[in-house]
């Protein structure tokens, strides 16, 4: 790996990693704790792009791992974990249609992400009460997944994309 | 990964929008076009298993599991948990429930108050 996107893959997962404090503030309409709207798909969504796939899983470990040791909380560690891993799971697979636009692959992330979410919550209950809630964060996922498109769609404009990717 | 990518909205990414939403309504068809049944009683289930079934009669009553206590009090029609020493504080803050389907869960004690109707559907049927 060259020292420039190390450099990059740093910066990112710091920029991760803040974008996941901010929206802990952001409680979602779902009474669960550590639910999370998803905005450091941000970093995800622009890491594939820019950078391609293995570096942003890297990114997305390394933002999973010291998120939870901040908040020192164990049990947000598995929904950001899932959450995170099903969304790029999704968007590396929708990215590769390239009849979508950052709008598309960001929304189909959104919905995984909260899917995985309550997939998490469901495994940590040992219950299928969470299920309840997916409907909700779906349609939720649509705004949020809108909104992270298009940061995204900003942060790859075409000077910024070509000083990133170079 | 993919050379430059497209940065505005195209016909198929509205096809994205449509299949997470239809999705959505199809899951939640089940909840919100269900008709409205009485509140008939309260299932408690503790790390994953049903322990209890409460009716809507005035009682208190304490749940400890995973090394919380969560306070429940149970009135006419109405469930809530008053306090509780996990230290997310999301059951309480949920308040009371009172119609079939809601819930009140709390994460950490791994407790789970679900009120159920009469003649409800079983909840499990949505995981399969
Ligand atoms: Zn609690």
């Amino acid at each position: 790996m060259k020292t420039k996107q190390l450099t990059t893959c740093a910066i990112l997962a710091a920029l991760a990693l803040a974008l996941s404090y901010v929206e802990g503030m952001f409680p979602l309409p779902v009474p669960l704790p550590g639910f999370k709207l998803g905005l450091a798909n941000i970093v995800t969504l622009f890491a594939l792009y820019t950078l391609g796939a293995p570096p942003a899983l890297a990114i997305l470990l390394v933002r999973v791992l010291l998120g939870a040791m901040f908040a020192g909380n164990a049990s947000a560690l598995i929904y950001s974990l899932l959450g995170g891993f099903c969304a790029m799971l999704v968007m590396i697979g929708l990215s590769r249609i390239h009849k979508l636009s950052v709008y598309g692959v960001s929304v189909g992330g959104a919905a995984a992400h909260n899917a995985g979410q309550v997939a998490a919550a469901m495994l940590t209950l040992g219950s299928a009460t969470p299920a309840v809630y997916l409907p909700v964060l779906l349609i939720v996922a649509v705004f949020s997944g809108a909104l992270t498109g298009f940061v995204c769609s900003l942060l790859l404009g075409r000077r910024l994309f070509r000083l990133w990717a170079k | 990964m993919s050379g430059s990518p497209k940065l505005v909205p195209t016909k198929y990414d509205a096809l994205v929008v449509l299949i997470v939403l239809a999705l959505a309504v199809a899951l939640g068809a089940r909840y919100w076009f269900a008709p409205a049944r009485e509140a008939a009683e309260i299932i408690v289930s503790i790390g994953g298993v049903e322990a209890e079934r409460l009716t809507f009669d005035d009682s208190e009553y304490d749940y400890t599991n995973n090394g919380y206590t969560v306070h429940v009090t149970v009135r006419a029609g109405s469930v809530r948990v008053d306090h509780a020493d996990c230290p997310t504080q999301d059951c309480v803050r949920t308040g009371a429930i009172s119609r079939p389907g809601q819930s009140i869960v709390c994460l950490p004690a791994r407790i789970i108050l679900t009120i159920e109707g009469a003649a409800a559907p079983d909840y499990d049927a949505i995981a399969g």
